[in-house]
């Protein structure tokens, strides 16, 4: 299916000679200093050309290599956390930028640079690929896939590749998976996932599984039916599939109690899982139900605004916990949430932990065969919606004053857009914090109808000019970050925006530092992981809502993000401007960041 | 999973009936030719057929549209028949208002009051299927482009940049016909 693609490649792939007369550049950036954190795979390749491509391995993504960012969030456990230090606390103030590449696309850039040897790979939004010299930016190969015609998305973004073996994995907008070879960005082969007419598109990250490549759905707007699906990473055949919505007669069934209900009942799964190697559990978030008003689908509706654990080699669900029921809030729970260790009486309990849309941060005990038990939640934010918490089961008793209804106006707090949205939460095993990127003082006020479901088209029961969304204009702030211990429950520290709201996911490091962007302000910042203490920010050309990553070449760290805002935020922003004055437009168009302490 | 396959079924069968006739002499040809004509865009003396409503799959006729708005989706339909649902840009809105109501460049395009527009949003190219009472415009669901139908959907809020294309339009014994085509550029430009 090459005949779909188009790969750019620069007329000479010289990148040996370039990389000869860069390693003299980077001694500028090389600290006094540098401390042999890199493993051997990680420096065995001296940001060497491409031809020596370094096959990423299921055993390199179960223990990544410090030096690499192999994944998504960097690890299995979904914690967005690196233990090289050698950018710090103490020096994080001389970081300056060493090189930046335009992707030339506008939209929200949402995907982190993914790093492999020297190598980078980052999306873009409509799904286009770029390898970069990952210490110099050189373009090594670009991959540019066409949409059908008549093509439209509700997000046109992605949020990053995935590694495996010799080849790189992106999931297209048009619900197509797509395979190319990491050193050319050819087409290696194409897997239909689903009919984008019908109104499935997908822009999550896929997750690796040993020699499997899943993937899951968004659309929950649209009326589709969430499921994962797993392919086989050679040659793209479809291995399993596993809807988020069961059947009538399978388990589960009796909770959509309205015949029908349950083929259009969303549960999309738009965001990557995390994965337990040692038990082969793959847990994975589901998204609102729909249409948006459960009374149009009474029953607790699962396996919606849940996470379910599949098992890796067959995609049966193991266990799940639902985090609220019967949907009603345009809620997702489609992060996964992150394998964290906790104390709890004393004991360390392999758990789960999970910062919700609905504005609670969970504390859950993952079991060796899949179970997942409810231990305790907090509200992170304001929250008007549950009266109480069954402290057994985790779950909610909803005020039915603020459950929105077909023909009844219910207004509820966080808004629609949660607590927190997608953006990634971090762990950082040093100070045992979790850090929420998370948004407070809005709401929204819905009210349902009925509407009649055209395959492909919205279909939420309400239209966007009726989403009411208010704020309290005498709050000091709106975005916010927060430091919670995972260990005690306890609020450490918080940061609070004043004049934007936060879509910027965190990464955190052995340095002892947070970085982020995610406000209106282009800023992005580094901080201080015990303190919240800002000690270093860049205006940027954009706003930042994609996450950093963090690398090393040749004995060099570094820091990269995209800026390109665009999407939800930027929907936000302009209402933002309409109910409390802020600027209209946050400029937009993509670039590549890559920041280094200079000498 | 629903179909959206309705328009394309009766398209199969009219296409069915059609081969049969002509075996003899044209059956490839003709298939091709058939396939093409549910492609192509809405030209003079196409009609229009309901996508949505208590009358989806029937022709449009002027008194079938709520004056004032809210708009009603359709597809073009050849003077054969032919739905012409085989490609997601030839999505049309339909709303009737007063023609008073009008400013005149959509006047003269319209049919007693009658507008008609691409569907698809400029901005992001989803199909522009909302409607605000507020605004009393058309609203795409997607991200919320507002459009004014009185005035040749020009943007009056929200991202897309440009107005929808409009179609000319006339009255055939009530049911509404197209009278020219698109004004300009259907869908996104951009990417």
């Amino acid at each position: 299916m090459d005949s779909r693609a188009q790969t750019i490649a620069p007329p000479t792939m010289g990148v040996g000679e370039e990389h000869r007369e860069m390693a003299m550049t980077r001694k500028q950036w090389l600290l006094s200093s540098v401390i042999a954190f890199a493993t051997l795979a990680s420096t065995a390749v001296v940001a060497g050309p491409i031809e020596n491509y370094s096959p990423v391995t299921s055993a390199r993504l179960e223990n990544p290599e410090p030096g690499n960012w192999l994944m998504t969030r960097g690890n299995y456990k979904g914690w967005s956390y690196s233990s090289l230090d050698q950018i710090n606390t103490n020096n994080v103030k001389s970081l300056v930028p060493v090189w930046s590449f335009s992707t030339g696309m506008d939209s929200g850039h949402e995907a982190p640079p993914i790093v492999n040897n020297g190598v980078m790979f980052i999306s873009t939004p409509y799904i286009q690929v770029i390898a970069l010299d990952a210490a110099t930016g050189d373009l090594l190969w670009r991959y540019k896939p066409k949409l059908p015609e008549g093509f439209s998305a509700l997000h046109n973004t992605n949020r990053g590749v995935s590694l495996y073996g010799d080849k790189v994995y992106v999931a297209g907008l048009d619900a197509v998976l797509h395979a190319l070879d990491a050193k050319t960005g050819k087409v290696a082969w194409d897997a239909k996932v689903e009919d984008w007419k019908t109104g499935y598109y997908m822009t999550m990250a896929p997750l690796v599984v040993k020699d499997k490549i899943l993937v899951g759905v968004a659309g929950g707007e649209f009326g589709v039916r969430g499921f994962v699906q797993a392919f086989d990473a050679e040659t793209g055949k479809s291995v399993w599939k596993t809807y988020t919505v069961p059947a009538p007669g399978e388990p589960g069934s009796d909770t959509w109690q309205k015949p029908d209900t349950w083929k259009t009942g969303g549960a999309s799964t738009w965001m990557t899982g995390n994965y337990d190697a040692e038990s082969n559990t793959v847990y994975w978030g589901t998204g609102n139900a729909s249409p948006w008003f459960g009374d149009q689908r009474p029953g607790d509706n699962l396996y919606t605004s849940s996470t379910l654990a599949l098992d890796g080699d067959t995609g049966k669900i193991k266990g799940y916990f639902q985090y609220h029921q019967n949907e009603s809030w345009d809620w997702d729970e489609m992060n996964a949430p992150m394998l964290v260790d906790f104390r709890k009486d004393g004991a360390t309990t392999k758990g789960l932990l999970k910062p919700a849309r609905n504005g609670y941060l969970y504390w859950l005990k993952r079991s060796p065969d899949g179970g997942i038990s409810y231990i305790n939640s907090e509200a992170y934010v304001p929250q008007n919606v549950f009266k109480s918490i069954d402290p057994k089961t985790g779950r909610p008793e909803v005020d039915m004053a603020h459950k929105p209804a077909t023909g009844k106006a219910a207004q509820f707090c966080p808004g629609l857009w949660g607590g927190k949205d997608w953006p990634y939460e971090a762990y950082n095993p040093r100070t045992g914090m979790v850090y929420i990127p998370s948004n407070e003082n809005h709401c929204n006020n819905l009210e349902g109808k009925v509407e009649e479901r055209v395959p492909g088209q919205w279909w939420t029961g309400v239209a966007i000019p009726d989403f009411h969304f208010t704020v309290d204009t005498k709050a000091g702030f709106y975005g916010e970050l927060q430091a919670y211990d995972v260990d005690s429950g306890k609020r450490v520290w918080r940061n609070l925006y004043s004049g934007s709201m936060m879509w910027g996911s965190i990464l955190t490091t052995g340095g002892g530092l947070l970085f982020t962007g995610g406000t209106n302000d282009r800023e992005f910042r580094a901080y201080d992981a015990k303190t919240g203490e800002q000690l270093w920010h860049f205006k940027t050309n954009s706003g930042i809502i994609a996450p950093p990553s963090t690398y090393e070449v040749n004995g060099v760290q570094y820091v990269a993000v995209q800026s390109g805002y665009g999407v939800d935020p930027a929907f936000q922003q302009e209402l933002m401007s309409q109910l409390v004055g802020w600027q209209k437009d946050v400029p937009q168009g993509g670039v590549v960041w890559v920041f280094a302490v200079s000498k | 999973m629903p179909g959206n396959d309705w328009l394309h079924c009766r398209c199969y069968k009219r296409r069915t009936i059609l081969e049969l006739a002509l075996a003899a002499l044209l059956a490839g040809s003709a298939r091709a030719a058939e396939e093409g004509e549910a492609a192509k865009p809405p030209a003079p003396d196409d009609r229009f057929a309901f996508l949505t409503g208590p009358k989806k799959g029937q022709v449009v006729r002027a008194e079938d549209l709520a004056l004032g708005g809210p708009q009603m989706q359709a597809y073009p339909m050849a003077p054969d028949g032919t739905v012409r649902s085989d490609s997601r840009l030839n999505l049309v809105i339909l709303a009737r208002f007063d023609p008073a109501a009008l400013t005149d460049e959509t006047r003269t395009r319209a049919a007693d009051g009658v507008v008609a527009y691409s569907a698809i949003c400029t901005h992001q190219g989803c199909p522009v299927n909302a409607w605000s009472n507020e605004r009393s415009a058309f609203v795409c669901s997607c991200h919320g482009a507002i459009y004014d139908p009185r005035n040749a959907a020009e943007v009056i809020g929200g991202p897309a940049p440009r107005p929808l294309a409009a179609l000319g339009l006339k009255l055939k014994d009530g049911v509404v016909t197209v009278a020219s085509t698109f004004s300009g550029h259907v869908g996104v430009t951009q990417n």
